[in-house]
């Protein structure tokens, strides 16, 4: 039985060692659907995290450190969003991927960020990341930049791919060129339109779509929304005449409710990552997925 | 002995870590965000963090000399940074409440080599063992106010921690197994001592009042000097969304007193975790642990057990509620056995803030005891999250 138990761990270290693809985790789906474009069959890519989750607040499992453990890449968002990989990779003991080391790839080192805060930072301002807003993959622009960095992080894994992961990467750079033109020509006609969003999560795309939030049903980020917070909302919403309440699929609706009741907009629960709902199943849809429902009601 | 495995070991250790830092491969891929830890103030300051924890406690015990009071419980500040490549400290310095004083005391002091070889990780230090599923969390980052009985019966009021070193090991198997064994000495505790005066004839046909130790027994018991620990966990998702953790502890050592009791202790410990969550932010976390204690003492062996089940809900990302069920016999002299039932409500102001409340109605030797708490449990500061 011993020596059964022995062979069998020395064939899956034998196997292991074969292994032909780049074996990839990503902490959330977005980066997961870019890793698989970009690493074509040249790759394994697996997200710890689905769309549906709050990215902020993934549990950290056993299970998540198995798959760390036997990565060659891991591929995270940074700014702080996705802390809960820190502790995963540090019980996961893989140097392949430890911060520094070839197969650490931050996907945030090459964008341009926005609302970094200034001066002290501290808990009565919310849950704020230090390193500013870290939801930079809602900008598609951002994608280019997203993919780039992955793309390098595969050159340095597997310099002997370096032609595919460059055509791959130059592919997906095309088709996210020609759709954002596609979401540009769609939005072009809501540009200046007001909204409010649950969470201050949507400043990328508002910017790039050039949308003008409002305010966020929380009252600072990561608290729950107040009485008297909802009530300054309501005022604002109908002083600023906003029609559409912004709400990423996994937060509750009880606080959007009560201020499209009292104001008549339109509340939409949209996703803001991959495989936040059944048909979005990588990053062209997501945005396919948030423009149309937003032209919808922007036509109402 | 254990000085000298001990010297080897922490040798070892460091040694191991050089040459592993030495072999790691340049590269370009540090931009982004640094992780905790890693943060490089300007200042070279490492992650510097206080946690508060203030609490109120009411019991129909009348006894009981610390009930209806709300106090500052405890207070820990934490320093800790990388102080090697892979190789970090982490500091817990705490002033804890006791007996209505309060005590410094370090809480935690430790190294920890990150990666000496493949799957191989190891922490030296004054740490909390990680032996079951409660122990070696801190009581601010419990799911419930009180310990489980089991663990101050078997292991103290802070649980078992010791001054030694830890490997651990995650084996290369095609699911989540990892091994740990440690070395540890815990400073044996101060008997107890009663004395009482007894009159005893003088010779001169008088008495004369003597001071005598009384016959007495402490009822208290964790380990004490050397004692040697081992765990192993598995765990796997049986379908998205899942987990299960499965895991088996082992201690044995001499007991805190040794010295009067001869006593060399041996406890066993099973556990096993299913968490579910259906959605973002409601889960489903269903702990169980037993343990059983065996004690050779000149006299013969005693063999007790103890054993909790938590089982708790999370309504929301801000809402837990939750029941735990004690099982627990003591660990010294004769069989005692408490029973207790709770109920816990969490509201999580943020990640690191949350205010809890809790009832417990417990039974030992046909009294009935009702025990109820406040808590609120504040952060400050950089906050790391260590797997549960």
């Amino acid at each position: 039985m011993i020596s059964k138990l022995i062979f069998s761990a020395l064939l899956m270290f034998s196997v292991s060692g074969l292994h032909a693809a780049v074996r990839v985790i990503t902490s959330s789906q977005d980066l997961e659907s870019i890793a698989k474009i970009i690493g074509g069959d040249k790759a394994v890519v697996e997200s710890l995290a689905t769309g549906d989750l709050d990215l902020h607040l993934v549990e950290p499992r056993p299970s998540m450190v198995f798959k760390v453990r036997q990565a060659d890449m891991v591929i995270r968002i940074g700014m702080d969003l996705d802390m809960w990989m820190d502790s995963i990779i540090a019980a996961a003991r893989n140097k392949n991927v430890t911060y520094g080391s070839p197969g650490y790839v931050d996907v945030s080192a090459g964008i341009p960020k926005l609302q970094v805060p200034e001066g002290k930072v501290d808990a009565s301002m919310g849950d704020i990341h230090i390193f500013g807003n870290p939801h930079y993959w809602l900008d598609p622009v951002n994608g280019i930049s997203m993919a780039e960095t992955i793309m390098k992080g595969f050159i340095r894994v597997s310099p002997e791919n370096e032609a595919v992961f460059r055509k791959n990467y130059t592919a997906f750079v095309k088709d996210l060129g020609d759709k954002i033109d596609e979401w540009d020509k769609k939005m072009e006609p809501f540009a200046g339109r007001t909204l409010v969003t649950y969470h201050n999560s949507w400043i990328y795309f508002s910017q790039r779509f050039h949308l003008d939030i409002v305010g966020n049903v929380e009252p600072k980020p990561g608290l729950p929304p107040t009485p008297s917070h909802l009530a300054k909302l309501i005022e604002t919403v109908k002083a600023k005449q906003a029609k559409v309440i912004l709400v990423d699929t996994f937060f509750p609706l009880q606080g959007p409710r009560k201020v499209a009741e009292k104001t008549g907009a339109s509340i939409l629960v949209v996703p803001s990552s991959v495989g936040g709902k059944p048909n979005v199943k990588n990053y062209f849809d997501l945005f396919d997925a948030i423009i149309n429902e937003l032209v919808s009601a922007f036509n109402k | 002995m254990f000085s000298r495995i001990f010297s080897v070991f922490v040798t070892t250790l460091i040694f191991s870590t050089y040459i592993y830092a030495q072999t790691g491969a340049p590269s370009d891929s540090s931009g982004g965000t640094p992780p905790q830890g890693m943060r490089g103030t300007p200042v070279n300051l490492p992650d510097i963090s206080v946690v508060g924890v203030l609490k109120g406690y009411v019991s129909d015990d009348k006894s009981d000399t610390e009930r209806n009071k709300f106090v500052v419980d405890e207070i820990e500040t934490a320093f800790q940074g990388y102080i090697y490549p892979e190789m970090r400290a982490d500091v817990f310095l705490a002033l804890h409440r006791h007996d209505n004083e309060y005590e410094a005391e370090i809480c935690e002091a430790k190294v920890g080599f990150l990666n000496l070889a493949p799957g191989v990780a190891g922490e030296v230090g004054k740490i909390h063992v990680n032996f079951g599923k409660m122990n070696k969390v801190h009581s601010h980052t419990r799911p419930m106010i009180d310990q489980p009985t089991v663990l101050t019966n078997f292991f103290g009021d802070h649980g078992l921690v010791g001054q030694g070193g830890t490997l651990s090991y995650l084996l290369p198997v095609p699911f989540y197994l990892q091994m740990e064994g440690g070395a540890w000495r815990a400073d044996p505790h101060h008997h107890h001592t009663e004395y009482e005066t007894v009159e005893v004839p003088d010779g001169n046909g008088g008495t004369v009042e003597v001071l005598t130790e009384a016959a007495h027994e402490d009822t208290e018991f964790s380990f004490g000097d050397e004692f040697y620990t081992a765990r192993a966990k598995t765990s796997f998702a049986p379908v998205r969304k899942s987990e299960i953790e499965i895991g088996s502890s082992f201690a044995h050592g001499k007991g805190a007193h040794y010295e009067e009791h001869k006593d060399i202790a041996t406890v066993y410990g099973a556990d096993l975790t299913l968490k579910l969550w259906p959605d973002s932010y409601r889960r489903w976390t269903f702990q169980n642990e037993w343990l059983r204690l065996k004690r050779e003492v000149p006299v013969g062996t005693l063999t007790r057990d103890g054993f909790y089940s938590f089982l708790s809900y999370r309504f929301n990302k801000y809402v837990d509620l939750g029941g735990r069920w004690d099982y627990a016999e003591n660990a010294f002299p004769t069989k005692v056995i408490e029973r207790a039932i709770s109920g816990i409500l969490s509201y999580h102001l943020t990640e690191t803030s949350a205010l809890r409340v809790q009832y417990k109605r417990r039974r030992v030797e046909g009294q009935t005891i009702n025990e109820g708490w406040t808590e609120l449990v504040f952060g400050i500061g950089p906050h790391s999250h260590e797997l549960e």
